[in-house]
């Protein structure tokens, strides 16, 4: 079932892969114009702080600083969570609208077996598209003279996709619960979106600020993961959140009458 | 789904009868553990069809009665996937069961005609020769070369001692191959009898045309026969409870043209409410 949720999701992940690691060369291919030009620094410095600190910008110039507002202040972080998110509401939800489980269920395999495959397979994915992500910007980086620190760069991919696991297996939760695949996405989207912007929003609004921790943003990238690198009790947050959200699942969809 | 008790032997095919929308398929996905009973207990092979699940589907095959299979695939990718799942059978086993149904291998499934997709899942259901077979509605859509193949093969896993559950909004379906049939009417169970009497309980429409229309008169004394209405040289009757008293009246008519309708399944149900209330 592993091998074939991987074979059957092959397409969208070159797709997505594809398209990652365009985007990453787009952004690498600006960044000479930029690097160690003092003009923009002072652009940047004449911005209002407000704006600064929403979009992630602290030194447009180094390699970290470029990265962090160009690649993971949104889009990367929340691509990653898309394509996750998408795979994760269909995880259960998806063979049960389509009507496909009835048969896959007869066969002697256990429900639990048949989410925790398939999730194994979707976080399979998920890791591997942050590995594009990362290897497009490790290895491309220096031919657009951009140096980022291998621990650094490992540190924002992998907080973008412990986050992006997180929503999909809220989504996965949601959708075993309902068997509703709109409403996995719908919830999961809203609420990691809602995530990011406590977290982006949070310097600027103090009311933000007191439950900032509540963001698994934050948790997962609000500490300049390029710069400070790794930070274990973040991941290890993360890692608790996914845990119980996919036990939530097994529970939810183990008792629940399956639609025709 | 109310107050269902039933019970299934070994060897037996047992025919689950019934209008659209009766319970059948409730009842079927009741017992592959896809939906629960309310209160009660489903057991199949003694093992409890929930907390056991897993025990009794690896001796158990399943059509479903709304069959949906996986339209990027192949049907021998289909199969394989879940013979992979079952640790079983090898592909040579499966190709023998496609040649048998006449079924194209390598086609994608979404190219797929309503009957082959329906061949995919009998051969699914079938290929292991499980202990019990579970089908919902198999002939649907297949044309009658096939439908009697799948017969035969109901038959020779009943005859070789597995058991056969299947349903059936065709009378003459399940008195092809079912040893019993249990009827289903509003998510009851109405009855359960053995096909034979099914049959003489059945009313049947008869159509009768004589030489000497004269004689028709005899025929209308004759146990369980009521006239519907008179023809110039025959008669249309109902006839309750079996053929022969009026087969043995018709003996001496000269009979020119005789025709027997199978009973409806709306028939056969009102014969029994009537005959609950008789």
């Amino acid at each position: 079932m592993l091998a074939r949720s991987l074979r059957e999701e092959r397409r969208s992940l070159v797709g997505w892969s594809v398209g990652i690691a365009t985007y990453c060369v787009v952004m690498l291919s600006v960044f000479p114009t930029i690097h160690d030009n003092k003009a923009f620094v002072k652009i940047f410095e004449a911005y209002p702080e407000v704006f600064r600190k929403l979009f992630n910008v602290t030194d447009f110039t180094t390699g970290p600083g470029y990265l962090g507002a160009e690649i993971f202040s949104v889009i990367a972080p929340m691509l990653l969570a898309l394509f996750a998110i998408l795979w994760g509401s269909d995880l259960a939800a998806g063979e049960e609208e389509r009507g496909t489980i009835d048969l896959l269920l007869a066969n002697p395999v256990s429900r639990r077996r048949v989410l925790l495959e398939k999730w194994v397979a979707l976080a399979l994915g998920t890791l591997w598209l942050g590995a594009v992500l990362e290897g497009t910007l490790g290895l491309l980086g220096p031919l657009f003279s951009l140096s980022v620190g291998w621990a650094g760069l490992s540190a924002a991919v992998l907080g973008s996709s412990a986050f992006a696991l997180a929503f999909a297996t809220l989504a996965l939760a949601v959708g075993a619960a309902s068997g509703s695949r709109g409403l996995g996405r719908g919830v999961a989207t809203a609420l990691a979106v809602a995530s990011y912007l406590l977290s982006a929003l949070a310097p600027m609004v103090s009311a933000f600020q007191r439950v900032e921790w509540l963001s698994l943003w934050n948790q997962a990238l609000g500490h300049q993961p390029l710069t400070t690198g790794l930070r274990p009790a973040n991941l290890a947050v993360l890692a608790v959140v996914v845990v119980v959200l996919l036990a939530l699942s097994l529970w939810g969809y183990d008792r629940r009458d399956l639609a025709t | 789904m109310r107050e269902l008790t039933l019970e299934v032997g070994w060897g037996e095919v047992f025919g689950f009868l019934g209008p659209n929308g009766a319970g059948k398929t409730t009842t079927i996905r009741m017992l592959l553990d896809l939906i629960r009973p309310q209160s009660g207990t489903v057991r199949l092979f003694g093992l409890d069809a929930r907390r056991d699940a897993v025990a009794v589907h690896r001796r158990l095959g399943y059509l479903p009665g709304e069959l949906a299979l996986y339209e990027r695939l192949s049907a021998r990718e289909t199969l394989a996937h879940f013979a992979r799942l079952r640790g079983g059978p090898d592909e040579a086993t499966v190709e023998r069961w496609a040649s048998e149904f006449d079924l194209e291998l390598d086609r994608p499934v979404r190219a797929l005609s309503r009957g082959n997709r329906q061949k995919v899942g009998l051969v699914g259901a079938l290929m292991n020769e499980p202990d019990l077979l579970v089908l919902d509605e198999p002939t649907v859509g297949l044309d009658p070369l096939v439908q009697r193949t799948v017969h035969r093969r109901l038959r020779q896993a009943a005859a070789a001692g597995r058991t056969v559950f299947l349903s059936s909004h065709v009378l003459s379906e399940v008195a092809e191959v079912a040893d019993r049939v249990g009827l289903i009417k509003d998510g009851r169970l109405i009855a359960i009898e053995r096909v034979a009497e099914i049959r003489a309980r059945a009313i049947h429409a008869v159509e009768v045309r004589v030489g000497a229309p004269a004689g028709l008169a005899a025929l209308e004394g004759v146990a369980g026969v009521t006239v519907r209405e008179r023809l110039d040289d025959g008669l249309r009757l109902e006839v309750a409870g079996g053929l022969n008293p009026l087969l043995a009246a018709l003996a001496g008519l000269d009979v020119l043209d005789l025709s027997v309708h199978e009973p409806s399944l709306e028939e056969v149900f009102l014969s029994y409410y009537d005959g609950s209330s008789r």
